[in-house]
């Protein structure tokens, strides 16, 4: 207990604001749902696991006066069951609509939040072409007024499907069977992925098949898994593309030039990422050219890439997010492992992150170097 | 009907005015009569002419149980028993009962001289009222009469909190009151055993939320606490003696130490006699840690918290009070706010809710002018916090509570059904258990199956071994005997021996049936033709042909006689007694089938 007493202490000087909870059980999901709301969802293969809506607590959603709102809790304001695994939901906007994906990858599952009760149900499926045995579909949500779910296990595979009709409007007609580890609709038109070996790739779904392309990063870094997030337009000038390897190999590049990545820096991960499904890199909507990146241990890491060009050795994190690990006081090897997190998308600062021993954070952090 | 109804008081969906009536084999209880904080006007009290349209209440309710002290709990006890009238016992733990008057004196306090209110209790009946408590202690069963019993199960929460088991016979119900699963710096986690009661009562107010952990509340407050002396100002607690003020003091004490602050805390005086007299005489309900460093060492003699002296609100530099009464509507820390709240470096932290009219729940409501006595008005630039120390149980805290005692039912008050479908869902598959939400006002009857012992005698039982097959434990065995119920007690016994208990006589009853038969030969013939046919046919039975010409199969008689009218007809009188009313159906049927040729 002492340990925690310490950081409780240091956490004063650390966090401007600091929630911690306990989920009924692990999480791999936030996935927001306006301001004030998010999805977290279980993950466990074999029994039934819970999908829940929770709100903001109230103190964290007031912009005045916070000090009048004693409430710190998550409220559940929406429930349900899945008897599968989930380890990706997206919710579709302006809609009551939730798909899920997970293992056994063969189907997503399309969820209804109810209107006037408080229960998220199992409405329809979409079936998945390639049916593998441990490969899981990716998922994003093409926002337009007929929302189309684009998925995919590799890059063969990949399709949208319209949400209400059930018809394929977009089919990536590939023979290209490279796994998919993330996708992200950019646009109406365009959506970027980024393959398990780290291949990068923009894709204009008016046109026949032919992305714009960066190969993998670098000769030496095979056999390392990655991940990537491509950072909202307006958000500044200098790259905006992030990917991550599981041996902590992070790079930028600009989506004129993915070939050659702008910089590339080997983050101070102590070890490889014990599963790089869990891999995380996010930029950060409220700061210039911040991004945070996690699942390698139980912390998060952000870093200021303002600076970052060419090939650098060492870099030191802005900021590293402990709680996880030290909240509680754990033995060193029961330490946690971040299975993901996210940036709240309007105060610039505040994060959260969920861990696989079922604990989220809610933690607003200090910038003790002041120029992020 | 065995059945158990439940039925929550007063209208709308509110929190606060925690008050339910619970029927359970034909005897009432009412559990808690709080006050609903929020209404100035009767809605503030349950609505009691549920139980009875007219007057007293002594007669419809066989006692009443208070959870513990808070107002929305027990503020509304001495309107119910004095001014609606009860004379009944009200049960309650020992520090409820030390505690509860002191916390509706000030209410009543408040509500009359700052709000001015007139048809409110006075003192006189909040003392007739606590006359009428009878105070338990934990795990003890208290017998309320000869069929209805209580057992008190420690709740955490606050000081003197418990859940309560009511039970008449072999139904149960368990109500939880506020309770809280995790341990905090002064009292302990809420325990109760597999109990497995019909029913488990609970509140649904917390239900669907997910609490933020203990040290991220603590760290909130020794960070505001932190920041303001850190910048010189001074940071005002209000505090009731016996709430969280022993929480955070042992939390300030604790990071002083650790922070190596030099800053003073001080509790006034009054607070640390209260506070140590009470935790003198009720230290068994607080936690194990609490009670080893009391035996040591004076509650109160921290080494950083020293006791306040009025001057020194006076002096410049930081510092923390920590000063009752807890709302800031009297007394001292009123004193201290009025001369702190014109400087914005000042900090106030509220800990607890505060009742309409006193100037804290202005201040929490936002209110920045404030017009004190003789028309003065305060300028409030002192910044407010208001923050929530009160433990109860979220949604991870009630599974955890009904897993521990694995009721047959679990019923959620004070939430809107349709808001709570998945916590029930919930509840339901991982229990297996039904989940039940009424509205207020709403009766949840359910039914029981009570399980009646009953004493089976010896001798029966014996008979029944006899008979053969042994009894197995999973199939039914049909058992024919007579059952004598004296006062409370069932036994089975057989016929004879309940005739002679009851000096009875036995009644016999016989049954005779006609059967006829074309037979020109005469009776006596008849009947050897029935003998021999019996005889080859009835293998397993006795059958007998007695000298007078009657046949016997066992011990029933058939006689052969001739129709009065039809020399050629034989009419076969078949009489059996009541007892071997099978063998002689039997019987009759084979003998209408008729009689095979005899041989000539």
């Amino acid at each position: 207990m002492e340990l925690a007493e310490d950081w409780l202490v240091e956490s004063l000087r650390l966090y401007q604001d600091f929630h911690a909870f306990d989920l009924s059980g692990a999480t791999r999901v936030l996935e927001w749902i306006g301001e004030k709301g998010v999805f977290v969802a279980g993950y466990e293969s074999s029994k039934k696991n819970e999908i829940l809506h929770l709100i903001l607590p109230l103190r964290l959603s007031v912009k005045e006066n916070q000090g009048l709102f004693p409430e710190r809790d998550f409220k559940v304001r929406h429930g349900g069951f899945s008897d599968r695994s989930v380890f990706d939901l997206k919710h579709v906007p302006d809609t009551r609509l939730l798909v899920t994906t997970g293992l056994p990858g063969c189907y997503l599952q399309v969820w209804q939040i109810g209107e006037d009760n408080d229960v998220i149900e199992a409405v329809s499926t979409i079936d998945v072409q390639d049916r593998e045995k441990s490969l899981w579909p990716r998922v994003s949500v093409f926002s337009t007024a007929a929302p189309g779910i684009l998925h995919g296990t590799r890059l063969s595979g990949l399709k949208t499907v319209d949400i209400e009709s059930q018809k394929i409007t977009y089919s990536s007609g590939t023979s290209d069977s490279e796994s998919l580890s993330s996708l992200q609709v950019l646009d109406s038109d365009t959506f970027a992925f980024c393959g398990t070996s780290g291949r990068l790739g923009l894709v204009d779904t008016r046109q026949k098949w032919a992305p714009l392309e960066a190969f993998s990063p670098s000769p030496d870094s095979s056999g390392q898994r990655w991940c990537a997030d491509v950072r909202n337009r307006g958000q500044g000038p200098g790259p905006c593309v992030a990917s991550l390897g599981s041996d902590g190999q992070l790079c930028l590049l600009d989506p004129r030039n993915l070939c050659h990545p702008v910089s590339s820096a080997q983050c101070p991960v102590s070890k490889s990422s014990p599963d790089p499904e869990l891999l995380r890199v996010s930029w950060a909507p409220g700061l210039d050219n911040c991004l945070a990146i996690s699942g390698f241990d139980g912390t998060v890491q952000i870093y200021d890439v303002t600076s970052w060009d060419g090939k650098k050795s060492q870099v030191e994190s802005l900021f590293t997010h402990k709680g996880h690990i030290l909240l509680d006081g754990n033995e060193i090897d029961a330490t946690p492992l971040v299975t993901t997190h996210t940036w709240h998308p309007c105060k610039p600062r505040t994060l959260l992150s969920a861990a696989s021993d079922a604990s989220l954070h809610v933690w607003d952090w200090v910038d003790l170097q002041a120029s992020c | 009907m065995p059945e158990i109804r439940v039925t929550p008081l007063g209208a709308g969906q509110d929190v606060g005015r925690s008050c339910i009536l619970v029927s359970i084999s034909g005897k009432n209880v009412m559990l808690d009569c709080g006050m609903h904080m929020g209404y100035n006007d009767d809605r503030r009290f349950p609505d009691f002419s549920y139980i009875t349209q007219s007057g007293r209440l002594t007669d419809f309710l066989d006692c009443v149980i208070i959870s513990h002290f808070h107002l929305d709990h027990c503020g509304a006890l001495p309107y119910f028993s004095e001014m609606v009238g009860y004379d009944g016992p009200i049960y309650m733990t020992h520090p409820t009962q030390a505690i509860c008057p002191i916390l509706l004196e000030d209410y009543r306090k408040i509500a009359v001289d700052k709000k001015g209110e007139a048809n409110f209790f006075t003192s006189q009946m909040i003392k007739d009222c606590m006359k009428k408590v009878v105070a338990v202690h934990l795990h003890q069963t208290v017998q309320v009469d000869d069929e209805l019993e209580i057992k008190a199960y420690y709740a955490g929460h606050v000081l003197g909190a418990a859940m309560f088991q009511i039970k008449v016979g072999s139904e149960s119900v368990v109500y939880t009151g506020d309770y809280n699963m995790t341990p905090d710096r002064h009292l302990g986690a809420a325990w109760i055993d597999k109990c497995r009661p019909n029913l488990l009562i609970t509140e649904s107010t917390y239900a669907t939320t997910i609490r933020d952990s203990k040290r991220c509340r603590e760290r909130d407050f020794l960070k505001k606490v932190h920041e303001t002396v850190e910048r010189g100002g001074k940071v005002l607690i209000p505090v009731f003696a016996l709430g969280r003020a022993q929480e955070l003091c042992i939390l300030l004490e604790t990071f002083w130490e650790r922070m190596n602050l030099k800053v003073p805390i001080y509790f006034s005086t009054g607070l640390t006699e209260k506070a140590n007299h009470y935790y003198k005489l009720f230290i068994t309900w607080t936690n194990q840690k609490i009670r080893k460093t009391f035996v040591q060492r004076n509650m109160f003699e921290f080494k950083h918290i020293k006791a306040f002296d009025r001057t020194f609100a006076d002096n410049p530099g930081p510092m923390v009070v920590f000063a009752t009464p807890g709302m800031l509507h009297a007394g001292q820390s009123l004193q201290i706010f009025r001369k702190w709240a014109g400087n914005e470096k000042n900090m106030v932290i509220m800990p607890g809710y505060c009742v309409q009219g006193t100037v804290g729940h202005k201040i929490l409501s936002g209110q920045r002018k404030l017009e004190m006595e003789g028309r003065q008005v305060l300028e409030v630039k002192m910044q407010v916090e208001y923050m929530s120390f009160s433990a109860h149980a979220d949604a991870k805290g009630i599974m955890q509570l009904v897993g521990q005692a694995e009721p047959e039912s679990v019923l959620l008050v004070h939430g809107e059904a349709k808001k709570m479908e998945f916590l029930r869902q919930k509840i339901e598959q991982e229990f297996r258990v039904s989940c039940y939400m009424p509205a207020n006002g709403e009766t949840v009857t359910l039914p029981t199956s009570p399980s009646i012992p009953v004493g089976i005698s010896l001798g029966l039982l014996k008979r029944e071994m006899v008979q053969g097959l042994l009894p197995e434990a999973k199939k039914p065995r049909l058992l024919h005997g007579t059952l004598v119920m004296k006062d409370s007690s069932f036994r089975l016994v057989s016929s004879e021996q309940a005739l002679k208990e009851l000096g009875l006589a036995e009644h016999q009853l016989r049954f005779t049936c006609r059967v006829h038969l074309q037979d020109t030969r005469k009776e006596q013939e008849t009947a050897l033709r029935v003998y021999s046919h019996l005889k080859s046919t009835l293998k397993d039975h006795c059958v007998q042909h007695l000298p007078d010409g009657s046949v016997t199969v066992e011990s029933i008689l058939i006689q052969a006689a001739a129709h009065s009218e039809d020399p050629g007809t034989k009419v076969l009188l078949v009489s059996w007694t009541y007892q071997d009313e099978e063998l002689g159906s039997f019987l009759t049927a084979l003998l209408k089938n008729g009689l095979p040729q005899a041989p000539s």
